[in-house]
């Protein structure tokens, strides 16, 4: 009981996740400052940001409902920590694991951007609405092709856990090769839920301000800025242990650098995607995902059944 | 507001997408701009006015003091004016060098714009690059005029300050290495689809409508329209220059991006042709401190378009009425044309792509008393004054704290 | 014979109020004066017959007991043609040319704000460039108005 509590506030839980998310943000923004030709933040400015904003005020506008508007950060961090347990960092187990576990993580990551929805239109503030508004007209966009990215695993596995999924992969070491597609389109559709540029369309600061943040303050925003940082987290560790099985059975301290390298990899590219593209339109946003990502993902699955049905059988 | 999907949201005065208070507000139908209204204003300084009691001298300063980005032109085109009217032959050396300056602030003005037509479509990489080269032209700018803006180099009957032929090898260094990087720029422009996808198609302004809209500049010159002061009523050298007006027809944001960043090759051609035939001699004559009676119309291409001065003197030492249209103000009727039907994430580009200058457009500081409704003028310290009393009476009060650094002080 | 003077020519033997009153005086620089009455007719045959298809400024002036106002024309971004009227300091109503010119709305929402000319036609919308709680009848650019209380 009292290990389970560690295993769950500290290590590897809430208390790793967080120092890792705010060194995952450092680490972005100074890959960022520097392919700009920028010096970039020293290591503790994202603590330091964090610091400062919960020593701040919070303010509820006036016209936004109270309790919507602080329930929807509290409800959005505590949904993206809670993913983090079911998913296996450096072996093939995690925390806890069930049958049905990566179905379970995929509604509990969908749920922070419903609570950017409603955080956001509850604000009432119209830059807020808007920005609400294009949360969840983006949602529709990327969400359908991450479940399938993410489902063509679980196909190959015959397996909706991710215990399974790895297990498989130790006994078919090389089947990741195959589903470089489906990383790919995961990729694409994870930086959309993160909401980065080219995909920061729900909070572009030169149209809407913030978008649904806009009216946050104090803790309130810190509690939501620690959910986009532990969203990019939690979202990179699943595709690490859903694509990338590598050093699964090196044992823990191997295992859990490989674990560290794999989530830095896939945070640098992100940043790279946030320096070299320019932000897309709405429209734009959601004919690409529809038109170029969601046909991919089909691709990957109609691979998928092949291997299935004539190689493994 | 009479439901989610019909909102009127304001852009400013204060908005991140505005670097001026300016006031946009749009009616949307969902993500679709149903129509604008453009609140201009918030920069009005009352300049005009100021001008008619101050001397010729003293408004060339004032004058300058219109825009920080575009302080040349403003200033150019009144000495121009003034030097008209007053019957004055600058030296040859000074128009040299007043287009010299005069394109190394287009130069600094469109890359400024560069960067933030890329921050205005969310790409910050852009922004940070083409700063970082624009110091490159804001350090020649300092080293020629000691400043990095309003450079304070005209003056009645010529220029101020010469340039040495240490300082010509050091403008042609520069020159090479932004020219290096225009091209560059030219051709990521050319070839990013991100950037193509953003710009392309927005803010459509056909070439018919551009002339009755009487657009001005790389505005006008993006829809085909073939116009620039710079030849077509040539003003300081610019006849003895040889370059090419640039034009699009792309009538797009995309266009006038285009027309921008070869605009800038041009520049640097004509600097390289300037320092090489710099004459020699001296670089001001002597003005006289009265100006005779006359009106004279003064017109100089900005970096933004035609900038217009009409200055009318009495014959005393202070000008009866000046007159300035800033090329924004030309462009603004432009703006609302070509944000019809367009979606909002398209609004910042459109509105930046005009290269919009309000504080030039404004011009015209009187501080209002709101309670008597009556104008006053607050000099320093009475305004210095007025700050402590409103803090004391928030509760802020530092006298005690500047009498203990005082006897810190002492000691 | 230029250019310039072969507009004034059109322009003079069209409107023979404008004999004497239109002088070319440098070159790309053609002023001209005309009473309010005749002023309409000419800047329509300037837009229509000779070309002058920008109007780049309008510049309003206190001369007195008179409100005079410049439009400033151009064409071909060359020669301006400058035509000066004016109306009297009691009544000073013209007429709106934004049905011709549309990009002159700015320019004579300021002429109403900064010099107090009544504009006929003129589109409902915002003012420019004073706030919207400056005091009625107080106009900043003619020249008996003085800054009120501490100088």
């Amino acid at each position: 009981m009292l290990l389970d509590l560690f295993y769950i506030l500290v290590f590897p839980g809430f208390l790793f996740l967080s120092a890792f998310a705010l060194w995952a943000e450092y680490f972005d923004r100074l890959v960022y400052a520097r392919l700009q030709n920028r010096v970039g933040p020293p290591w503790f400015q994202p603590t330091a940001d964090f610091i400062k904003l919960v020593a701040k005020a919070d303010l509820v506008p006036t016209a936004a409902n109270p309790t919507f508007f602080r329930l929807a950060p509290i409800i959005a961090l505590t949904a993206v920590c809670t993913a983090f347990i079911y998913i296996p960092l450096w072996s093939t187990s995690s925390l806890f694991s069930f049958n049905g576990d990566i179905i379970v993580i995929l509604y509990l990551l969908t749920i922070p951007t419903l609570c950017f929805f409603i955080g956001g239109w509850y604000s009432t503030s119209l830059y807020c609405r808007i920005g609400a508004v294009r949360t969840v007209t983006q949602l529709f966009a990327y969400e359908i092709p991450l479940f399938m990215g993410l489902l063509a695993p679980a196909l190959l596995a015959n397996s909706w856990s991710i215990t399974e999924i790895m297990q498989f992969y130790i006994d078919h070491p090389w089947f990741w090769a195959f589903n470089l597609i489906g990383l790919i389109v995961s990729l694409i559709a994870l930086h959309g839920k993160l909401e980065k540029a080219p995909f920061d369309i729900p909070e572009a600061e030169t149209e809407i301000v913030a978008g649904g943040f806009t009216e946050y303050s104090g803790r309130l925003l810190a509690f939501l800025r620690m959910t986009l940082d532990i969203e990019m987290i939690v979202g990179a560790s699943l595709l690490a242990a859903i694509f990338l099985p590598f050093g699964l059975q090196s044992g823990p301290v191997v295992g859990f650098l490989v674990y560290l390298v794999k989530v830095l990899l896939i945070v640098f590219l992100f940043s790279i995607a946030r320096t070299i593209f320019a932000r897309m339109r709405i429209d734009q946003m959601i004919a690409f995902c529809w038109q170029y990502v969601v046909p991919l993902a089909m691709v990957q699955l109609l691979i998928n059944l092949i291997l299935k049905g004539i190689i493994i059988r | 507001m009479s439901g989610p999907e019909d909102f009127k949201i304001p852009l400013g005065p204060q908005h991140p997408a505005l670097k001026e208070p300016e006031s946009f507000s749009i009616a949307l139908k969902g993500e679709k701009i149903l129509g604008v209204d453009i609140r201009l204003g918030y920069n009005h300084r009352g300049i005009e006015k100021a001008c008619e009691s101050k001397s010729y001298l003293q408004a060339v300063y004032l004058i300058e003091r219109i825009c920080g980005i575009c302080s040349h032109t403003h200033s150019t085109c009144f000495v121009q004016g003034v030097e008209e009217l007053a019957g004055l032959q600058v030296p040859k050396r000074a128009t040299y060098i007043r287009m010299i300056i005069g394109e190394l602030e287009r130069v600094h003005s469109h890359l400024l714009w560069l960067g933030v037509a890329g921050h205005e479509i969310g790409f910050d990489t852009l922004l940070m690059y083409s700063w970082r080269d624009r110091e490159v032209v804001m350090d020649i700018l300092a080293m020629v005029t000691g400043n990095r803006v309003n450079y304070g180099i005209n003056a009645i009957g010529g220029v101020r300050r010469d340039i040495s032929q240490e300082q010509i090898k050091d403008i042609l260094a520069a020159l090479k290495t932004l020219r290096e990087r225009t091209l560059y720029y030219i051709e990521i422009a050319s070839k990013e689809t991100t950037i193509i996808e953003r710009l392309s198609g927005v803010g459509i302004l056909l070439p018919a409508d551009a002339i009755k809209l009487n657009a001005v500049g790389p505005t006008a010159r993006a829809s085909g329209v073939d116009i620039d002061i710079r030849r077509d009523d040539p003003y300081a050298a610019y006849s003895e220059v040889e370059f090419k007006v640039i034009t699009d027809n792309h009538n797009d944001v995309y266009g006038r991006t285009v027309v921008r960043m070869k605009e800038l090759l041009e520049s640097y051609n004509i600097i390289e042709q300037a320092l090489a035939k710099l004459p020699e001699g001296p670089i001001a004559v002597r003005a006289p401190r009265k100006v005779p009676a006359g009106e004279v119309l003064s017109r100089y291409e900005a970096p933004r378009g035609e900038d217009l001065h009409y200055i009318k003197a009495n014959g005393t030492e202070f000008p009866e009425r000046v007159k300035v249209r800033a090329p924004t103000l030309a462009n603004v009727q432009a703006v609302k044309k070509m944000l019809e039907d367009r979606y909002l994430a398209d609004l910042p580009i459109v509105v930046a792509a005009i290269d919009p200058c309000f504080s030039c457009t404004d011009r015209l500081i009187e501080v209002k008393d709101l309670d008597q409704g009556e104008t006053k003028i607050l000099d320093w310290q009475k305004l210095q004054q007025l700050s402590i009393k409103y803090n004391q009476q928030r509760g802020l009060d530092f006298t005690a704290a500047g009498k203990r650094l005082q006897r810190l002080m002492e000691k | 014979m230029t250019s310039e003077e072969a507009i004034v020519t059109e322009l003079t033997n069209k409107f023979h109020v404008l004999d004497g009153k239109t002088q070319v005086r440098r070159p790309r620089r053609i002023f001209s004066e005309v009473a309010y009455a005749d002023f309409r007719p000419i800047l329509d045959f300037a837009k229509d017959k000779l070309g002058f298809n920008y109007l780049n400024m309008i510049t309003g002036l206190d001369e007195g007991d008179n409100l005079a106002l410049y439009y400033h024309l151009s064409k071909n971004n060359a020669i301006t043609l400058n035509i000066k009227t004016f109306v009297t300091k009691n009544n000073p109503v013209v007429k709106t040319v934004t049905d011709v010119f549309p990009s002159a709305d700015v320019a004579e929402r300021e002429l109403v704000d900064l010099l107090g000319f009544k504009v006929e036609g003129l589109a409902a919308g915002s003012r420019y460039p004073l706030t919207d709680d400056w005091p009625v009848g107080e106009f900043p650019l003619r020249k008996d108005w003085k800054m009120k209380g501490e100088v």
